[in-house]
């Protein structure tokens, strides 16, 4: 049995569509990530499914019971806020345990679920501390144990880590993807970070626009994503785009464009129009580069590309090259690397290319 | 030359301060004097007598328009405080329709001078029959536009974030505001509670308007009548009564300074 | 939410209902008692345009207003120019920085009526503290509140000392805004304190300067316990301000329609005057 499910979701603000026709369901014990950028409805559908939005139409469930007319206090949600969301006049110890208070548990249960919660997030030196005393990440670790304490079905982050530093970031990510699994508590995590997307969601939902663009696991997000939005989405450094068309040359299908021939395996389906105007997506860890076959192309379809930036990163570098008019961006490990106006050959795998039509939509 | 400005400064200072301070100084200690005495530009009297408030309390009700005023005064700043700040709470927080009206109605009422209103205040109390009653001394002043725009403003740069957890919580929109809103707010909550306070403590026109029982009226509406009416007799007995509603100001204002002159100054700037 | 609607609508309803009755409702009503008469007791019947007419040719309210222009002809540039003294004194590194402040702010929280209380002592002719003090100097009395000459100025006077504490605080604000690197430049380019402070301080106050002279122009406009306590608005009516007499109208003669027109009529002459000074400074601003 699902743990969450949105059914035909919608919300509108006025005349403003924010979320359209929204349908997903959340399996017991999942992380579900749901990324998109500003404006996507992420934070809007963690909210509705909270009670803090209303629904303008369609159901939400939790478990078995239809929660879409009931307020947030009669759903036994918990939230992580951005801003963490902090009472500032209360102690750690009281905002973790007011949300209980205020249902009535008994005094020695709170006890017992304060004293876990700050057990597992190393809260107990600081339980009689107000939240202003706090570095980032204590705040943010009260404001999950906050959540924790409440035991509830589902818990909710919405972009819980943008406040913190990079580094304190990267660390938490860790600390709420663990404590997640040893919770085994189902979560819905907005975010418009697609590496936190990738390194903590079991599933990663991908919005844009109020709609579903993809739902999958990580990797297959990553390897085939349906859509040039969600394909220039996920993934750093982002896919190379390189618009063109399609050609049937002797029998065997290729991508061409302006100072680049790309050739592809399969055939050109037949509903596809001779010479289609399409976009070539390619990751910049996907290109091979040859940065010894200084100005020769080595075999027939490998391309010429003229370097215009080397950004060294130390472990991996990128090269940023122009083919042609186009502009792209290579990935690779190497120590020595070649100058700006050099000229590389690249050579473009066939089976790592992805090919969008002019809808942007992912052809097979 | 350096030191000359600093001495001159001090000097034009300590004028200014004493301009300020000695006429009080003088009235109160003008108030200890047998009347021979009180026109004396000494602070210091040469024979004590009290024989002024011993006067002034047998001809007036100055202890029953103190007790009115405390109570006039201490009614209308809770009712600021609580209905303002529910109100200011809604307006800023809560979306529900006709709340872009009741924002424009508020500031517009603020243009609006005081004596455009008055007389048909005064005709609406008379028709109402709630002259010579408390309820026509504190029922128009139970909400305050400058106080609901202080509050609401304040309020506004409260994150959201605290109502969503709160709500999370299991709150209610009141308990939210009384147990969330309210302790962040002391600071703006104070402010309130001061201008609103001496607004009342110190008005006399409109008690002078709707009371004219001597038992009903407030501490500056009987000085003024009392030093009007001749019942004060001699400078000495009027002084004493105008120390009945100096006092407790003063002692305030000695506690609370800061306070008052950000309130009393916040509040004429924002009203 | 639709709980959160009925929530807000809920906590503003009272609200509503209160300006409706206090401030909506007064508001109409005063405009439509400009055209009646009414004594509170008998039913008010419609006058037209009486009132309207009645006031335009009475004297005793013209005579108002032009005390009222006369007091506010001393009393904002002298509230100006004290409140701007004071705030520059204090706008510096002192001792007892707070205890001047705090004396300065003194009177403003002190009753109205217990100031005018006061000051009618301080202004007796005979026995006042200002003119013993004159007679220790050498100088003979002067009749303050007797002599339609100087009543009116000596209550202007008596009000700048009232409220110029509460302008210190709005120039001392004024003043924390003039940036640091503004003072600094034309330090560096050597100009005196007095340019200094023509050049860059004045200017820069200008907006608290309009502030002081509307609220001071309003508060002059609102003149009533003053008055009414002191002088009982003598001596010739010289010191009668529209405030005490709109309150004779309605209180000593019943006349509740022709008491809201000079409501009304004052009302309007607040919003002109104070119009065609924010018109005329802030013309001055774009100089």
């Amino acid at each position: 049995m699902p743990s969450v499910t949105f059914e035909h979701v919608s919300k509108r603000f006025g005349e403003v569509t924010v979320v359209e026709d929204f349908d997903l369901q959340v399996a017991d014990g999942e992380l579900l990530v749901l990324v998109g950028g500003s404006g996507s409805g992420k934070s809007t559908i963690l909210r509705m499914l909270a009670g803090l939005e209303t629904v303008t139409t369609g159901k939400i469930w939790i478990d078995d019971r239809d929660v879409t007319p009931l307020p947030p206090r009669d759903r036994d949600v918990a939230m992580v806020f951005q801003d963490y969301g902090l009472y500032p006049h209360m102690t750690v110890r009281e905002n973790l345990s007011l949300g209980l208070r205020l249902r009535k548990v008994p005094r020695d249960e709170i006890e017992r679920r304060v004293t876990w919660a700050a057990g597992m997030l190393r809260l107990e030196p600081l339980l009689e501390r107000r939240p202003k005393q706090l570095s980032g990440g204590q705040r943010q670790r009260v404001a999950m144990g906050r959540a924790m304490v409440r035991e509830p079905l589902v818990f909710l982050f919405d972009e819980p880590l943008s406040n913190l530093d990079a580094g304190l970031r990267a660390q938490m990510r860790i600390e709420i993807g663990g404590l997640q699994r040893r919770l085994g508590t189902t979560t819905v995590y907005v975010t418009h970070d697609q590496v936190e997307a990738m390194t903590l969601g079991d599933r990663i939902v991908v919005l844009a626009d109020g709609k579903i663009q993809q739902i999958g696991r990580p990797i297959e997000l990553y390897l085939a994503p349906v859509n040039r939005f969600v394909a220039g989405f996920i993934g750093t450094p982002s896919m190379n785009f390189v618009d063109g068309r399609l050609q049937t040359d002797d029998g065997a299908l290729a991508f061409m464009t302006e100072g680049a021939r790309v050739k592809l395996p399969g055939k050109l389906l037949p509903s596809e129009n001779e010479s289609a105007s399409v976009t070539l997506g390619i990751r910049p860890e996907d290109l091979n580069v040859d940065l010894a076959a200084n100005g020769t192309p080595n075999s027939d379809d490998a391309l010429l590309g003229k370097i215009v930036l080397v950004e060294r990163l130390g472990g991996t570098s990128h090269i940023h090259f122009e083919v042609g008019p186009h502009r792209l961006m290579a990935s690779v490990s190497a120590d020595s690397l070649p100058d700006v106006g050099d000229t590389i050959t690249i050579q473009v795998p066939a089976e790592r290319v992805h090919l969008f039509g002019s809808d942007g939509r992912a052809l097979s | 030359m350096k030191t000359f400005r600093r001495v001159a400064l001090y000097a034009g200072l300590t004028i200014a301060a004493i301009t300020f301070i000695y006429p009080f100084l003088w009235m109160a200690s003008a108030t200890f004097k047998p009347p021979i005495e009180v026109g004396s530009l000494s602070l210091i009297p040469n024979h004590i007598t009290f024989d002024n408030y011993r006067t002034m309390w047998a001809r007036a009700p100055f202890g029953r328009a103190l007790l009115n005023s405390a109570f006039v005064a201490t009614t209308i700043t809770l009712a600021v405080l609580l209905f303002g700040s529910m109100t200011a709470y809604a307006m800023a927080r809560l979306s529900f329709r006709g709340r872009p009206v009741l924002n424009a109605a508020t500031i517009a009422v603020l243009l609006v001078p005081g004596q455009l209103t008055l007389i048909p205040l005064y005709t609406l109390i008379v028709q109402l029959g709630w002259i010579d009653t408390y309820a026509a001394l504190i029922v128009p002043y139970l909400f305050n536009a400058t106080a609901i725009l202080m509050l609401r403003q304040f309020f506004l740069q409260i994150p959201q974030s605290l109502i969503d957890s709160a709500r999370m919580d299991g709150m209610g929109e009141l308990r939210i505001l009384f147990t969330i809103f309210w302790p962040l707010s002391k600071p703006v909550l104070s402010i309130v509670a001061i201008f609103t306070f001496m607004g009342s403590w110190n008005e006399v026109l409109w008690p002078l308007l709707v009371v004219r029982d001597q038992h009903l009226m407030t501490l500056p509406q009987l000085l003024t009548v009392f030093a009007l009416g001749g019942g004060a007799g001699t400078i000495g007995v009027s002084l004493a009564s105008a120390m009945v509603l100096v006092v407790p100001v003063v002692i305030a204002y000695a506690f609370l300074q800061r306070n008052f002159i950000e309130s009393m100054a916040g509040a004429g700037i924002k009203g | 939410m639709r709980a959160e609607e009925r929530s807000g609508s809920l906590l503003a309803a009272p609200y509503a209902a209160f300006l409706l009755i206090f401030a909506v409702y007064p508001i109409a009503f005063a405009l439509a008692l400009v055209f009646m008469q009414w004594d509170l007791v008998t039913t008010p019947s419609f006058a037209g345009f009486d009132n309207v007419r009645l006031l335009a040719n009475d004297g005793r309210f013209w005579r108002a207003v032009a005390n009222t222009f006369v007091f506010l002809s001393i009393h904002v540039p002298l509230q100006i120019a004290s409140a701007l003294a004071l705030a520059l004194a204090l706008n510096r590194r002192l001792v007892l920085r707070g205890f001047w402040r705090a004396s300065f702010f003194l009177p403003v929280v002190i009753s109205g009526a217990v100031v005018a209380i006061l000051w009618s002592h301080l202004y007796a002719t005979d026995v006042g503290l200002i003119n013993r003090l004159l007679a220790r100097i050498g100088l003979n009395p002067v009749p303050w509140l007797t002599d339609p000459a100087t009543a009116m100025p000596a209550i202007a006077v008596m009000v700048t000392w009232k409220n110029v504490g509460f302008y210190v605080i709005i120039y001392l604000a004024g003043l924390q805004y003039i940036p640091r690197s503004c003072q600094e430049a034309i330090e560096i380019e050597g100009a005196s304190a007095w340019q200094r402070f023509r050049y860059l301080t004045l200017p820069s106050l200008l907006p608290q300067t309009l502030l002081v002279v509307t609220l001071s122009t309003i508060n002059g406009f609102q003149l009533f316990i003053e008055p009414y306590v002191m002088t009982g608005g003598g001596p010739l009516r010289r010191t009668y301000s529209v405030v005490l007499y709109l309150y004779t109208n309605a209180f000593a003669y019943q006349k509740m329609g022709y008491a809201a027109t000079i409501g009304v009529a004052l009302a309007l002459i607040i919003g002109m005057v104070v119009f065609i000074q924010r018109r005329t400074i802030g013309r001055t601003e774009a100089l």
